[in-house]
């Protein structure tokens, strides 16, 4: 028997009202990436490429079409559904970091797994922090700490529950090269470990060779969706 | 989410924003301090009240009344065994010092009250020199009050004639168990013992004389014994109000009506200024949360569902608003404890506990509920905070829509209605006070949305820098304006209202009187001796004369239906007073010219005996034409018919009566004559001198003198509420330094561009000056109009009183408002003002 498509995307459109008339930002996509996969979804500024991994998160309501994780669709659920959905089954790493300022690098990472109700937290805080180099760190705020290190906290999080799912933004787009790359082996190791699906939103072709599967949207649409490493 | 986590994301949450939870501990502080104030000093007098209650009353038990109790009711005491019983009787009248060669001594209006020997059976009646009460008060011996001393130059040992005979003053009275301290008192107090008002010949018919006859249980006695001996009593009485029967346990039932009718004012008052506190809370809920958007983002992200974000930081409001109102409460208490010491002689109670948990309690509760309650709107709307925004930074949440912002308005409203209910203890003038603060606030908020849009519009090319940026400030998005502008608007209102209504009502009663009203009431004036008192008073050259019979009555029924039952059905109050007050009857052909017929006509109907019945006083009454009043004059029963129905304008200061009688049927009554009569003001003293000489038994009682001692009362109360207002302004100010303090921190960056490109600091501060000079003009103009409408309605239609503008007054409110508002501005924006440019820039590389 096929195994159902850990993620699955059917004919998902999405428009946003713009004066009068309204701008399409997806058009009729369809996706499936299976369980372990990691996909790298590249195109130019304005493609889509955002839209689709806040649909698949939940985060946003497509105008049509559907969207299954774990052959679930998630395109009816309510707020408080989706909520819950993200805590057990979702982690995020953004280009920007999105860490709470008010809270310790330790108290950032730890956040998921209070959300999620887990045991043995403070170990596997201290586990995570140190597989990310940040275990003398745990007490400084994000403003105590470099661009690098900040995104580095964010993968700790993201990976705190082990996540079945990860997404990533443009995960080094606010970073040199150098930190990049560091960031991106430390993702790498870490959805290893668990096994993590990985949808991974790139421009950069580079970050894209690490995921195996490459898929590129234009205006909205899928113009090709290839192996990964060389096919950008 | 578990509540632990909650509770420990709400403490880290927390961090980084002391500044904001000061002002929003501060802000809600003083209002629960105000709450706090006025609860405490209510429950604390409350509860000295109960705690003394046997000393106030001076007994176990007191019968009350204008009539000697009936021999029935003696009997019935000296019966019980275990019982002993003393009488207290009280009254008005002249005394005066003996004259010296036929010329008349100086005389004095004094509180005489006569006690039996064993008066107080509670409390302590405190006379120097220290000496047994029984030795002092022989018949011949009184002691009076120091300040009656003083104003008639006397010593003890001196001599004085009440009524007319020779007591000797033995000393001074320093207190009396039952005589309230800062009570209003028409003269200083006298006291004599029983025997010596019999000598004086005071207690004659028509002499209005309060009598109380004290009973004392067997010692260890409860408060049953005393409620049931009082049911007994009340059965041999009847209910027809001529006695009041009140025991220890009732703690002076009437004087804390009184009390708590002022709290109740009070409370409203306390309650603006945590509104007003309200505003400012609502204000910093907003802004921080404004702060918080990017965070709720990541929070909803991470799987935190929307009402776990509402409750997360409802939570943390709730908690941050209990630390407010624990700070108000401590405020408050401190404050009590430093007036309680300072108003400890106008207090009625000797012991007061500052601490008081239900007030505390009751500020608590105020506290948080109405920082909820203004923080609700903004706290809610972060529902719709879109996780999306943590790919789109500028992503904002949805616009509430006009029906969800009226929803939320009218939740404001129902808050403000219910606190305003439980400060005014009725649902009704707790929505009196709600309508006028939500007008006033429409008011003033109407007045700041077209001063921002009057100041967009307005032509500014080619003016000086610091007055365009100064006004465009005033206008620019998200400017605190609005709510700035109503608090202090609120403010300004309140003060100036009752500042108005005190200064007018004082003036009022403090005016000269016009030369051709009667300016002294004589009472007590027996039918023999008016002739010679009116001659008396022409020869001292007193014009207006005029005298009236007076016949005391009581009502027994109205058509058919005995008093007793009617009073019982209209419970405590204004109407079951009428029914069962000693009335005052007179008789008289014509009718003076203050009176006006409205209904009726005047001794219309044939062979049976009519009364005319002021209108006001017949609604209390509940009678209308053709209604028969059944009337007890001193045991014997009359019916009279309402044939006319009149309404008095009392400001003339004539002679007036609820009743007036056809001529006919009270002439044989048992009377006296009240008269009044316009005394040429040098020549006051002079006739009264004359009048106790001559006439011993008549009391003169000057209506300048009355109208000071109210009027004095009036600033002592009007000096509370202004201290309360003091509370309202500070919030208002404090909400402006918050509103200042926020924009000039978000406007560093423009005034250090400012300043980089030359502008100097003094331009600097005129741009603040402009915008706040305005802001604190408006809300001043506002306020006063607002203050004038208030004054104007209480005083004219409350009091019934005449409209007395006070320009100047208005003019300095406008001035304080617009100079404190300024000042607080460049206060609160100094820390802006003097950062160096380069400081601004390098924080923010």
């Amino acid at each position: 028997m096929n195994p159902s498509p850990h993620i699955e995307v059917r004919r998902l459109t999405k428009r946003y009202p713009s004066g009068g008339s309204s701008i399409t930002v997806l058009n009729e996509v369809d996706l499936s990436i299976n369980r372990g996969d990691s996909v790298a979804i590249v195109g130019p500024s304005g493609s889509g490429k955002s839209t689709l991994l806040a649909l698949i998160a939940g985060l946003e309501r497509p105008t049509s079409g559907e969207v299954y994780l774990d052959g679930r669709r998630i395109t009816d659920l309510s707020e408080d559904e989706l909520a819950i959905l993200r805590r057990r089954s979702i982690g995020f790493v953004f280009q920007s970091f999105q860490l709470l300022s008010n809270l310790t690098a330790r108290e950032n990472v730890l956040l998921p797994l209070e959300l999620a109700g887990c045991t043995h937290r403070e170990s596997r805080v201290d586990a995570l922090l140190s597989e990310v180099g940040l275990q003398e760190r745990g007490h400084h705020y994000p403003s105590q700490l470099s661009g690098g290190e900040q995104q580095r906290v964010a993968v700790a999080r993201a990976f705190a529950t082990s996540p079945p799912i990860l997404l990533a933004d443009e995960p080094t787009g606010n970073l040199d090269s150098a930190t990049g790359s560091l960031i991106l082996e430390m993702m790498r190791h870490l959805r290893v470990e668990i096994g993590s699906t990985l949808v991974l939103v790139t421009h950069d072709p580079e970050v894209a060779k690490i995921t195996d599967r490459v898929v590129r949207l234009q205006d909205g649409r899928v113009t090709s969706d290839a192996a990964g490493g060389t096919q950008v | 989410m578990k509540p632990a986590m909650s509770v420990r994301y709400m403490l880290r949450e927390s961090r980084g924003m002391q500044g904001r939870i000061l002002f929003f501990v501060v802000c809600l502080g003083i209002g629960v301090a105000a709450i706090v104030c006025v609860a405490g000093l209510g429950a604390g007098i409350e509860a000295g009240i109960r705690r003394e209650a046997r000393q106030m009353l001076a007994a176990d038990l007191s019968i009350r009344g204008f009539r000697e109790p009936t021999s029935e009711l003696l009997e019935f005491l000296d019966a019980r065994p275990g019982i002993s019983r003393t009488s207290v009787k009280e009254m008005i009248t002249m005394i005066a010092t003996p004259g010296r060669a036929g010329a008349p001594g100086r005389s004095q209006l004094v509180e005489l009250k006569a006690v039996g020997k064993d008066y107080p059976f509670y409390g302590e009646l405190q006379i120097e020199p220290p000496s047994l009460l029984g030795r002092l008060l022989s018949e011949t011996s009184a002691v009076g009050a120091p300040d009656l001393l003083a104003r008639l130059s006397l010593a003890s040992g001196d001599p004085i004639l009440i009524g007319g005979k020779t007591f000797t003053l033995e000393g001074t009275v320093k207190s009396e168990p039952d005589r309230l301290g800062g009570a209003f008192s028409l003269g200083p107090r006298l006291l004599i013992s029983e025997a010596g008002l019999e000598r004086s010949g005071l207690e004659r018919v028509g002499s209005r004389i309060l009598r109380r006859t004290l009973v004392k249980l067997p010692e260890g006695s409860r408060a049953e014994a005393a409620e049931e001996l009082a049911e007994e009593l009340r059965g041999i009485v009847g209910n027809q109000g001529i006695y009041r029967i009140e025991t220890f346990a009732d703690a002076q039932p009437a004087l804390r009506r009184g009390l708590r009718r002022i709290e109740r004012f009070l409370a409203l008052v306390a309650l603006l200024s945590l509104l007003i506190g309200g505003i400012g809370v609502a204000q910093t809920v907003r802004a921080w949360l404004a702060g918080r958007m990017d965070a709720i983002a990541i929070l909803r992200c991470l799987g935190m569902r929307p009402r776990e974000v509402v409750i997360l930081y409802l939570g943390q409001t709730a908690a941050l608003s209990l630390i407010g109102s624990l700070l108000g409460v401590g405020l408050g208490t401190l404050i009590l404890i430093f007036i309680s010491d300072l108003l400890a002689g106008y207090l009625p109670v000797t012991g007061f506990e500052a601490f008081q948990p239900g007030a505390i309690f009751r500020g608590l509760v105020l506290g948080v509920g109405v920082a909820l309650l203004f923080g609700l709107e903004p706290l809610l709307e972060i529902r719709k905070v879109p996780p999306l925004r943590v790919f789109q930074r500028s992503l904002e949440p949805p616009r509430p829509t006009r029906a969800w912002r009226l929803a939320m308005l009218s939740c404001l409203l129902a808050g403000v209605w219910l606190t305003a209910s439980v400060q005014g203890q009725s649902l009704w003038r707790g929505g009196l006070f709600a309508g006028g603060v939500a007008v006033a606030s429409l008011g003033l908020a109407i007045a700041g949305t077209s001063l921002i849009k009057l100041i967009g519009r307005f032509p500014l090319r080619g003016s000086a820098v610091w007055l365009r940026y100064g006004l465009k400030s005033l206008a620019r998005p998200g400017a605190p304006t609005l709510s700035s502008l109503v608090a202090l608007g609120l403010g300004v209102l309140f003060v100036v209202g009752m500042s108005l209504i005190e200064r007018t009502l004082s003036t009022g009663l403090r005016a000269e009187l016009p030369a051709n009203v009667p300016n002294s009431f004589l009472i007590d004036v027996q039918p023999t001796q008016w002739n010679e008192v009116e001659k008396l008073l022409r020869a001292k050259q007193a014009t207006s004369i005029d005298s009236v019979p007076v016949v005391s009555a009581r009502l027994a029924a109205i058509d058919g239906k005995p008093i007793g039952e009617l009073a019982e059905s209209m419970g405590e109050g204004k109407k079951s007073w009428a029914l069962t007050r000693e009335q005052r009857l007179t008789y008289a052909q014509e009718l003076q010219a203050d009176n006006t017929i409205v209904e009726g006509a005047l001794w219309s109907l044939d062979g049976i005996p009519e009364v005319s019945v002021e209108l006001d006083f017949a609604r209390d009454l509940g009678v209308e034409l053709g209604s028969v009043l059944r009337l007890d004059i001193q045991g014997a029963e009359i019916d009279l018919t309402v044939s006319s129905l009149r309404t008095v304008d009392w400001e003339s200061f004539g002679i007036n009566f609820f009743l007036v009688v056809e001529p006919g049927v009270l002439e044989s009554a048992p009377q006296v004559r009240l008269a009044a009569a316009n005394l040429p003001a040098a020549r006051e003293q002079e006739i009264q001198d004359a009048l106790a000489m001559q006439f011993p038994n008549i009391s003169l009682i000057r209506i300048r003198e009355v109208l000071e001692k109210i009027a004095a009362v009036l600033s002592r109360l009007g000096l509370g509420v202004q201290f309360l207002g003091g509370f309202t302004v500070v919030a208002g100010l404090i909400i402006l330094t918050g509103a200042v303090t926020a924009t000039s921190l978000r406007r560093g960056r423009e005034i250090a561009l400012l300043r980089a490109l030359g502008s100097t600091r003094r331009d600097i501060i005129a741009m603040f000056l402009v915008e706040h000079a305005i802001l604190g003009g408006i809300a001043g103009v506002i306020g006063s109009l607002g203050g004038s409408l208030l004054a104007w309605t209480v005083v004219t239609k409350g009091f019934e009183m005449s409209w007395v503008a006070h320009p100047k007054f208005l003019l300095s409110a406008i001035l304080v408002s617009v100079i404190l508002t300024s000042a607080t501005s460049i206060a609160a924006g100094w820390p802006a003002l003097s950062r160096s440019p380069m400081e601004v820039f390098r924080g923010e590389s």
